[in-house]
């Protein structure tokens, strides 16, 4: 188990506070959402429900019409005959019987005479009606029967039109409910004489009506003028109650009563009410000439309860919708932390990447000066990798005054690289170690690279033996890029191409010499620096490398001006590749061969022509002037004459040597004696400024001497006095 | 070196000839002892072939200088070459003699 760090943690605690406030918006948001969605449906449904309820009613309704509307054609249309026939009142069931007979809708007719308007019969009543499929005549006029006061008879003679009677139950034959149409019938001159009547059942309307089902549990109602049920869910209440009555009984007589009321009165539109403690909606209108209402009852349960249903779906699909958007969550945080862990490995290998980078770079020479006891050799060198770690490398160190110096350049980049890098590095310590011949150096290295070369990772290299005391060089190059020689001249070093290290075992490479002389340096570079690019894709190149090398100057000041030509060049590209210098400015003036000249002279001031000859040699070998070589013999002579004079005590033999180092640019002289210490840099500087009187004879010896040489220094070693001097040519 | 002292008139004339260098000083000075006789005198140093001349030499010069001062008399170094100017210029004898 990895333990987070602190940081780590507090990290995914904020992830999951904002994951947490996500889910309440989210949560809150999806509940708004489907309140305002329900909302809107259940509003939207009940005007569904309500349009459904009344065009339902309008459809019944022009069903009854249509039924009330035949009745009443029918009658019309016999009425002229009806009329016609108050003179001959025997003939009035012929129109009675084809009334019913050419009707289906009509099942009974009748002629009521107004009492007294015949003489023939005081009352009478013709009547046809179907009994038992068959037509039957028969007359109302009758002792139990007393038709002048029934309401069909009554109502059209007072409004003097057709009336609509409340229904009724067929008294003759079976539960047949009944409603019976009756106009009034004037005679020729315009009196009533008549009340003409047609009988219609109503049993389709209880089909009709009661085939109304907007909603599987709703149910229609039919009422009459004086609000009889006329059809009901419940047949027992059928023309057995009014509405006033049922409200009245009812638990709920206080909604009911006002919806009585306003049925009653013809009203239309919709009231909701409670029933049975369910609460349900109520839809009416009135069913125009008849007087009668229609009214759809809907339970609300019925309306809304798919809406509520959905409401629960919709419900149950948020819970689902947010209880997906916590596992989603979870798993993000989860994989926060496995990043977050991830980056933590990152940061551990970029730690290890620099431990790696530190170590590969303190295997490399990089304190400079590296010799600084040493004035006969400047050195300097600057390794950048493109990546941590890199596949460059350099080294050189002195062993028995021969400087050894390698570059390579590992094929590749980065970590595989850098360990090729550190392993080519070592061998070049541990071949070197043995040997002064850069071809066998570089041969042992091969070999060993070869062998163990499983990747066919190969390294340029190039490695050159100085010896410092002479400036002879050897070197052999392994394919690397030839360095460049600076004289008075720039130029690449003539090197053999051969292959890289690690190819092939068994190579045989071809060694080179050259000698450097004093201020030479040679430049040895990857190709890093040749080919380091602008953002232009273009390469630095040899030309831009050589001019930016220019004349002879410590090696710090070139590897400066290298340094900012690159980087002038590349600009913001970046580097792409390793790169790296290094310079051997070689600084040892000794001139072999003829550096050094001898002289040893006795005591004896008759020795000094022989001195003069010995500084004349030099300097005509120095090709100095007549003026410059009488100084030199001068000082010499003074100096010497000082030795054989004062050195040894009057009378003993002693000698003194004297050797010059010929050098480019100076002549060094050192005399050494084994007399009596004297300083005679120590002595007063003589007073040149005094007059004659004044003028001392003696001290001019000396004071020739320090003026003439430039530098004039002295030592007592081994009991030896040492003098130095210098004079620069 | 080889000194030869001559007189013309009033002056003294010494000669010198090739290189007074300090082998060669304790004999000048042995040559030009007769000339502190004439310290009062002119005296005319002839340098024209004197091709060197060391920190001994220097010091004959000097010390014939400061006999002919005590004495009254003139000293005249005639015709030294450059090298050898340069050397009367180091040690401040320009000043101390009458050069022609």
């Amino acid at each position: 188990m990895k333990i987070a760090k602190p940081e780590t943690i507090a990290r995914v605690k904020q992830a999951a506070r904002a994951g947490l406030l996500l889910v309440i918006v989210a949560a809150l948001t999806l509940e708004a959402t489907s309140i305002i969605q329900y909302i809107y449906s259940q509003k939207g449904i009940k005007e569904e429900a309500s349009l459904r309820a009344q065009s339902e009613m309008e459809a019944t309704k022009l069903k009854v019409i249509n039924v009330v509307d035949q009745a009443e054609t029918a009658v019309r249309n016999s009425m002229w005959i009806a009329s016609w026939c108050l003179d001959i009142p025997d003939s009035m069931h012929a129109v009675t019987r084809r009334l019913v007979k050419d009707n289906p809708v009509v099942i009974g007719s009748c002629i009521a005479m107004v009492p007294g308007y015949s003489k023939k019969y005081p009352l009478y009543a013709p009547y046809t009606c179907i009994e038992d499929g068959k037509l039957a005549d028969k007359s109302l006029a009758g002792e139990q029967y007393d038709y002048p006061s029934q309401e069909w008879f009554t109502k059209p003679l007072e409004t003097k039109g057709g009336y609509w009677s409340e229904p009724y139950f067929d008294e003759g034959g079976g539960n047949v409910l009944m409603t019976t149409y009756s106009v009034p019938i004037t005679d020729r001159y315009g009196k009533i004489a008549a009340v003409f009547t047609a009988d219609i059942s109503l049993d389709w309307l209880t089909d009709l009506v009661g085939s109304v089902k907007v909603y599987p549990s709703a149910f229609s109602m039919m009422f009459s003028r004086s609000g009889k049920i006329m059809v009901g869910p419940v047949d027992s209440i059928v023309m057995n109650k009014s509405i006033s009555e049922m409200s009245s009984e009812s638990k709920d007589s206080a909604v009911l009563g006002p919806l009585s009321r306003t049925i009653l009165a013809g009203g239309t539109g919709s009231m909701p009410i409670e029933l049975r403690g369910k609460k349900n909606y109520v839809y009416y209108s009135p069913v125009e000439r008849t007087g009668w209402s229609m009214s759809i009852v809907i339970p609300d349960e019925e309306i809304f309860g798919n809406i509520r249903k959905l409401g629960l779906v919709v419900k149950l699909l948020q819970l689902l919708g947010i209880a997906m958007l916590i596992l989603i969550l979870r798993s993000v945080i989860k994989s926060q932390v496995e990043f977050s862990q991830l980056e933590e490995s990152k940061e551990k290998m970029e730690h290890e990447l620099q431990i790696a980078r530190d170590i590969q770079m303190s295997m490399l020479p990089k304190f400079f000066p590296p010799f600084p006891e040493r004035h006969d050799l400047d050195m300097c060198a600057d390794l950048v990798s493109a990546k941590e770690v890199g596949g460059d490398l350099y080294d050189f160190y002195i062993r028995d005054e021969r400087l050894f110096f390698c570059i390579g350049d590992v094929s590749g980049k980065g970590v595989p690289a850098s360990l090729v890098m550190a392993v080519t590095r070592s061998l070049f310590r541990t071949v070197s170690a043995h040997e002064k011949s850069p071809q066998r150096i570089v041969t042992a290295m091969n070999e060993s690279m070869s062998d163990m070369n499983e990747n066919n990772m190969f390294v340029t290299f190039f490695c050159g033996v100085l010896d410092l005391t002479t400036g002879h060089l050897r070197y052999c190059n392994a394919g690397h890029n030839g360095p460049v020689i600076l004289t008075d001249h720039k130029d690449f070093l003539p090197v053999e191409p051969n292959l890289p290290l690690g190819i092939i075992a068994g190579m045989s490479f071809k060694e080179q010499e050259t000698d450097l002389h004093y201020d030479d340096a040679l430049f040895l570079y990857t190709d890093g620096l040749t080919e380091a690019e602008n953002i232009n894709h273009e390469l630095f190149g040899e030309e831009r490398m050589l001019a930016a090398l220019s004349g002879r100057r410590p090696s710090q000041e070139h590897l400066s001006n290298m340094q900012n030509a690159v980087a002038g060049f590349v600009g913001d590209a970046g580097q792409s590749d390793d790169l790296t210098m290094l310079f051997i400015h070689y600084l040892n003036d000794v001139m072999p061969n003829t550096s050094e000249r001898h002289l040893i002279l006795h005591n004896d001031i008759q020795q000094i022509p022989q001195l003069a000859e010995f500084v004349q040699t030099i300097a005509d070998e120095k090709h100095l002037d007549q003026s410059q070589a009488m100084g030199l013999n001068l000082a010499l002579e003074e100096a010497v004459t000082n030795v054989i004079m004062y050195a040894y005590p009057e009378g003993s033999d002693g000698l003194v040597e004297v050797e010059a180092i010929l050098k480019k640019d100076a002549l060094e002289f050192i005399l050494t004696d084994s007399g009596k210490p004297f300083d005679p840099t120590a002595t007063p500087e003589a007073d040149t400024t005094l007059g004659v009187e004044d003028r001392p004879v003696g001290g001019l010896g000396i004071y020739l001497v320090r003026n003439i040489m430039d530098t004039v220094t002295y030592r007592r070693e081994d009991g030896k006095n040492i003098l130095t001097m210098i004079k620069k040519i | 070196m080889e000194v030869i002292i001559s007189k013309n008139n009033s002056e003294t004339i010494a000669e010198f000839i090739g290189r007074l260098d300090t082998p060669a000083s304790p004999e000048v000075a042995k040559a030009v002892e007769p000339l502190m006789q004439d310290a009062a005198g002119t005296i005319i140093l002839d340098c024209t072939q004197m091709s060197y001349i060391s920190s001994s030499g220097l010091r004959i010069f000097l010390t014939l200088r400061k006999a002919s001062v005590s004495n009254g008399g003139r000293i005249i170094i005639r015709n030294i070459s450059n090298d050898i100017r340069q050397v009367f210029m180091m040690t401040g004898f320009l000043n101390l003699f009458e050069i022609e």
